[in-house]
């Protein structure tokens, strides 16, 4: 669960500042799907950065399961961001010199509870997930958009996160992949429990989500359960 | 910095090498292979000569240790009671005595003035290979008498006219001719020519020699005295130690050992060698230094957003400072191997075709430990240039790193 109080993010431009987030309270529930909306440059990236533990937050409080995250240090945030967090960025962000296998292994490789056989294990029945398996030699210049972001989730995804983070992951896709990929969250979001937390501006993406978080200029508008989702949900 | 840390590391170093750009990666480590061989061909062929220098020195002009007249004298005096007082030290294989007298050299209308040198043939075996290096004929006998060998360019080549010589011959004397030797004293004698040697040490080489027993009819009596007599270590024993040997057990000469008279000699040749070998070294260390330090900075500027994303998904700075820095210590081993491959091949090739003068010849001369300090040198100066800018970036804040 992660429970945010009086968030606030502030650039300071010489002279300007710009209130990127303004006092934000909010509370995201353990397997949540949140999606989190609203025109560019209200905050959104903002606000997923701060939660991902990427970035500061100028005052407030975030708690992660009880946890104040700012209390720890530079290199607990690194390991809470392998051990605890998984990101899909919106450039898909593989590392070009890896192939599809080690990008997937690459966070599963440097966790201490892992043998090499794990590592293995696990990366090929994520890769198996996302029906990569035979393109596991290729390097990510070798894929499509799609089945590149679809690695960028299997390697989020590989180190079985309690938060996966999506900033705008469809923005690059066209609506074929764009729908191969919310699914494949869909797919994790309810098998695995998975607590989703992604960003986007398409106003048909709201379909996926279980609750929609509204910004504009970096305050909450609108915080509402998509009752459609949980109707089907509930039924299902 | 675990062993799973380091891991990651290194594979991240090695795919960038392998994936990346092949050119940058291949022109590095010529040029790293090139400075490597800078840094160690000069110093190797100063080596190689003084080396080559040395050992010619000691085989034909002073052996291990010299021992001279005392001061304000001209012979060493006494000279069979010397010779085997210095023969029954320890350490001493074989004393020799010399003695050379100024004469000039009568063939058919040929005339030229050398030093005509005295020895005890049997004992100069011990001492030089000068009896090894016969290219006509043979070499002196314990008691020859009117017999004579000479050096291949006072023999001279009877195809090259008297005006077309590089130096004054006798015009191409040639084993069994007779040559008349007309002593300083005014003793004149036919010889036999029995040998002609040529040992590419050029002063040895444009000597003549003779046995003992046929200076003592020039000197007309026994000769119980020499110039100067050389002595050669038994294998294993110092230069030095024969020398303090010699001077506690009574030899009141004046006793020197190679490595002395090389001070004297050499000194400052070895200064300006020393100069050259540092600018040489310097040069290597600098180029190197800087173009990883350019290159790896390149490559960390092209992939800062990189770099911001793999921190976000939980890689530590650490690792990311090594997966650069491990690629510079790759590159710079690589570099390393392959100069050492090429200082090996000049090496091989000139030991087969030593540089030769007329005055010396040289080869490659490089030890293991040359070879060990140089890759040293460079490889700690290309981690430092490497790491450097691999630390720099590393230590760069997420959000800037990830929004470059
Ligand atoms: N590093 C920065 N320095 C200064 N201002 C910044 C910085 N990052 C973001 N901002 C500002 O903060 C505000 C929110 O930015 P943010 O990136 O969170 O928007 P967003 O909702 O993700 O927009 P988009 O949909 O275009 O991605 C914007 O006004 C932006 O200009
Ligand atoms: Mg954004």
């Amino acid at each position: 669960m992660i429970e945010i109080t009086g968030l606030r993010r502030t650039y300071r431009m010489g002279a300007v500042e710009v209130k990127a987030l303004d006092g934000l309270d909010l509370t995201i529930e353990k397997g949540e799907f949140l999606g989190i909306m609203g025109a560019s440059g209200s905050g959104k990236t903002t606000l997923l950065h701060l939660l991902g533990l990427l970035d500061q937050p100028t005052s407030g409080r975030i708690l992660i399961d009880g946890l104040d995250v700012s209390t720890l240090t530079d290199y607990e945030k690194t390991m809470f961001r392998l051990y605890k967090l998984g990101y899909v960025f919106q450039d898909y962000a593989l590392v070009p010199d890896l192939t599809v296998l080690e990008n997937v292994s690459l966070p599963a490789m440097l966790r201490k509870d892992r043998t090499e056989e794990q590592v293995t294990k696990d990366s090929f029945s994520i890769l198996q997930k996302i029906g990569l398996c035979d393109r596991k030699d290729h390097l990510p210049r070798e894929l499509s958009g799609g089945q590149q972001q679809r690695v960028s989730i299997a390697r989020a995804m590989v180190n079985k996160p309690d938060i996966l983070f999506a900033d705008e992951p469809c923005a690059n896709l066209d609506s074929e992949n764009s729908r191969m990929v919310l699914d494949l969250f869909r797919e994790i979001n309810e098998e695995m429990k998975q607590t989703i937390i992604m960003v986007s501006h398409e106003d048909w993406h709201k379909e996926y989500f279980h609750r929609i978080v509204r910004l504009k200029d970096g305050k909450i508008v609108s915080d509402g359960l998509n009752e459609k989702k949980h109707a089907g949900q509930g039924t299902g | 910095m675990g062993k799973k840390e380091l891991g990651v590391a290194f594979l991240l170093a090695l795919r960038s090498l392998q994936r990346g750009s092949r050119s940058s990666v291949v022109l590095t480590v010529i040029i790293i292979a090139m400075c490597f061989t800078n840094m160690v061909f000069l110093p190797g062929l100063f080596n190689g000569i003084g080396e080559g220098i040395i050992t010619q020195i000691v085989d034909y002009e002073v052996g291990n240790v010299l021992v001279a007249p005392k001061s304000g004298e001209q012979y060493v005096t006494d000279l069979d009671a010397t010779l085997d007082r210095i023969n029954s030290m320890p350490g001493v294989a074989r004393a020799t005595p010399h003695f050379s007298k100024g004469a000039t050299l009568k063939y058919r209308q040929r005339v030229l003035g050398v030093s005509v040198k005295a020895i005890k043939p049997g004992d100069e075996k011990y001492v030089s290979p000068l009896y090894s290096k016969m290219v006509t004929g043979s070499y002196l006998g314990e008691d020859d008498t009117g017999e004579v060998i000479i050096g291949k360019p006072v023999a001279g080549d009877a195809t090259i006219k008297q005006e077309d010589e590089f130096q004054a011959s006798l015009g191409g004397v040639r084993v069994g001719d007779a040559i008349t030797i007309e002593y300083g004293n005014g003793y004149t004698k036919d010889y036999r020519v029995k040998g002609i040697y040529s040992t590419g040490w050029s002063s040895t080489d444009n000597n003549v020699f003779v046995t003992w027993s046929d200076m003592e009819l020039v000197e007309g009596k026994p000769l119980d005295y020499a110039e100067y007599i050389t002595v050669k270590a038994k294998p294993g024993y110092d230069e030095k130690y024969i020398k303090d040997t010699l001077q506690q057990y009574g030899v009141t000469e004046y006793v020197q050992t190679t490595g002395d008279l090389l001070k004297k000699a050499m000194g400052s040749v070895m200064q300006s060698f020393a100069i050259i070998n540092m600018v040489s070294l310097l040069v290597g260390i600098i180029i190197t230094t800087v173009v990883l330090f350019i290159v790896i900075t390149i490559k960390t500027l092209n992939s800062r957003r990189q770099i911001g994303i793999l921190k976000a998904i939980g890689v530590d700075k650490e690792v990311i400072m090594h997966t650069y820095g491990l690629q510079v210590v790759i590159m710079s081993l690589l570099g390393i191997f392959f100069g050492i491959i090429i200082t090996a091949l000049i090496g091989v090739y000139l030991s087969v075709n030593p540089i030769v003068t007329p005055e010396w010849s040289a080869t490659l001369y490089l030890t293991p430990l040359d070879y060990l300090t140089n890759s040293l040198i460079l490889f700690m100066a290309s981690v430092v240039a490497g790491y450097v800018p691999a630390y720099q970036v590393s230590r760069e804040d997420i959000q800037s790193a990830m929004r470059a």
